[in-house]
């Protein structure tokens, strides 16, 4: 069976590139086809390589506190574009300061992200979510 | 001794010359307004007669590459414009072909419509990374074959769904080639087994669907679309051969009646490794065509851009050439003209460095061509070769004090193709790369300053 696509990358303005990093090899090792954008990666180069790829996920990463100016509108974007069923994960320091993470979860999961994950997050509950959260969409096997 | 006729035939000129491969020389060299568009065999004729006047010679092969009835006119289908769409016109561009409409996501019945109107001679059918999206490719397919008119259609999309896609297109009676994805990857080019297909084609079925293969009888073979002929005799002398070191990065610029082209060859994509890049991978070897810029069919668009231009002397000449494309040219507005091709076709045809201002400090990423090393510039074509100011036409190309994000040359010597030799060489560029090399390095003209 082909492997699954996962776009990756870091939004906006960050140039932040070690979790980034991190992040390809993870899901790399844990079977997923990487597609790694990179750093300074617009809300337009996500959704065009999710579109050619096919991909089944969109993980955005953000440390520098602007990812919430960033990711206005990509929920709406992503339907747009036809990318409904496209998971949609956002983690890292998405605000300035210390805000409660609750507070910051509710906010991108209004804006259409499927799971959001706080600074020091584990990657490994990354990848076990995409598997169950493909799994509820009758993908992953 | 071998003794080569060759023949750039289709535009409006018809040029030749006679090259002996031994002694590496040009023996004649001719060329002849074309007087009719159908019958080519004419012009070949008179420019032979010339050639001819004062030599008898025995010639061993005549070899012609021809932009005759149209040239090699193609239509290119992707998913997303910036990503497979563009790979898929890059790769006809870089086959010499002209792309006469290009199609992004799903085809529509009013795009059909057009499809089957165009008269194209092949369809270039991409989509989809492999392992990508399948169902841009499959919609495409499925609209494709409700078509009445039928041409060669070359399939360059995701690997995943190939054969059944040509199972399907051959049981509607479309010829269909398979050929590696023009983007397997994201952000990967791969345009080399779309562009020997493309060749391929258009000797086997083009010509000859095109009624050139009646000219069997003056010629031996029309081994070649023009614009590829030129494209592999200026990668030669960019890049060198075995035997023979090239002359480094250079950019070509010919200026047509309706049509720009801008040929860049480069050794490297990204010159400053601190600048990361974005977007789709540029090929080394380019070719661009904007269709929008030319001195005659397409002369009242050039002038409609450059607003700098605009003057009552100027509007009664666009509307000379508006009536009467054949016009005599006026030297001074056609340099004007010319200008203004040169500097729009080179912007579009470079990359851009784009600057973010990041919390981190300023950060750069470059998209599309790094051309600032290029130190070469080559006129090629009549508009530039029989203009006294070509050297100022062709100084369009560099950077401009204002534009220091268009990655264009910063500084260039500019040479002069004022023999009409680059087309017709590069029908050697396989059989004797060396020759071809040693003969453009001495026979281009250098310009030096006024």
């Amino acid at each position: 069976m082909e492997k699954i696509n996962v776009v990756i990358g870091v939004i906006g303005a960050d140039v932040h590139a070690v979790g980034n990093r991190i992040i390809d090899y993870a899901f790399s090792q844990a079977g997923f086809n990487v597609i790694n954008l990179g750093v300074m990666v617009s809300q337009k180069e996500f959704l065009d390589a999710a579109i050619e790829t096919n991909a089944k996920a969109i993980i955005i990463s953000s440390l520098y506190g602007h990812g919430e100016l960033d990711c206005r509108g990509m929920g709406d974007m992503l339907k747009e574009a036809g990318l409904d069923d496209v998971l949609l994960y956002i983690g890292g320091n998405l605000v300035v300061g210390k805000s409660d993470f609750t507070e910051v979860e509710k906010l991108f999961i209004s804006m259409g992200f499927d799971r959001v994950y706080p600074p020091g997050a584990d990657i490994n509950q990354g990848i076990e979510d995409l598997k169950n959260d493909l799994k509820d969409k009758g993908i992953y096997a | 001794m071998p003794n080569f006729c060759l023949f750039d035939v289709g535009s409006t000129y018809t040029k030749g010359c006679i090259v002996n491969t031994d002694q590496e020389i040009i023996l004649a060299q001719a060329s002849d307004f074309t007087t009719s568009s159908t019958d080519i065999s004419i012009g070949i004729e008179k420019v032979k007669q010339k050639m001819f006047k004062d030599i008898t010679i025995h010639i061993d092969k005549t070899l012609v590459c021809s932009s005759a009835k149209g040239g090699l006119k193609m239509i290119a289908i992707g998913l997303v414009p910036d990503l497979t769409l563009k790979a898929a016109q890059l790769a006809c561009y870089s086959a010499g072909a002209k792309v006469i409409k290009s199609y992004s996501f799903e085809l529509n019945q009013k795009e059909l419509d057009e499809i089957e109107n165009s008269n194209c001679d092949i369809l270039l059918l991409s989509g989809g990374t492999d392992g990508g999206n399948t169902s841009s490719v499959r919609h495409n397919t499925n609209q494709l074959i409700k078509l009445k008119s039928r041409f060669p259609i070359i399939y360059a999309g995701n690997k995943s769904c190939q054969d059944e896609i040509r199972i399907q297109l051959e049981q509607h009676n479309f010829e269909c080639i398979l050929c590696d994805n023009v983007m397997p990857s994201y952000g990967i080019l791969e345009v080399d087994d779309c562009k020997n297909k493309i060749r391929e084609l258009f000797l086997n079925s083009i010509v000859k669907a095109k009624g050139l293969s009646q000219l069997n009888d003056v010629i031996d073979e029309i081994v070649l679309p023009t614009p590829l002929s030129v494209f592999e005799a200026l990668k030669l002398l960019s890049k060198g051969s075995k035997n023979e070191p090239g002359i480094g990065d250079l950019i070509a610029i010919d200026i047509g009646g309706a049509t720009t082209d801008v040929y860049s060859m480069n050794t490297k994509l990204v010159i400053n490794e601190e600048f990361g890049y974005k977007g789709l991978q540029e090929p080394l070897e380019k070719r661009s065509v904007e269709g929008d810029l030319g001195l005659r069919f397409s002369a009242p668009h050039v002038y409609e851009l450059n607003v700098d231009l605009h003057s009552t002397e100027f509007d009664m000449y666009i509307n000379e050439i508006k009536n009467n494309p054949h016009l005599k040219s006026n030297i001074e507005l056609d340099t004007q003209l010319a200008s203004t091709c040169v500097d729009l076709a080179t912007q579009r045809h470079v990359g851009r460095l784009e600057t973010s201002y990041t919390p981190m400090g300023i950060s750069y990423y470059q998209t599309g061509k790094d051309c600032r090393n290029v130190k070469q510039c080559i006129g090629i074509g009549g508009p530039i070769i029989y203009n006294p100011n070509a050297r100022s036409i062709l100084s369009q190309c560099l950077t401009k004090p204002n534009q220091k994000d268009v990655l264009l040359p910063i500084e260039c010597e500019f040479y002069l193709d004022q023999d009409y030799l680059i087309s017709c060489l590069g029908l050697l560029s396989k059989q004797y790369p060396d020759v071809v090399i040693r003969i453009l390095k001495k026979k281009l003209e250098k310009l030096n300053h006024v």
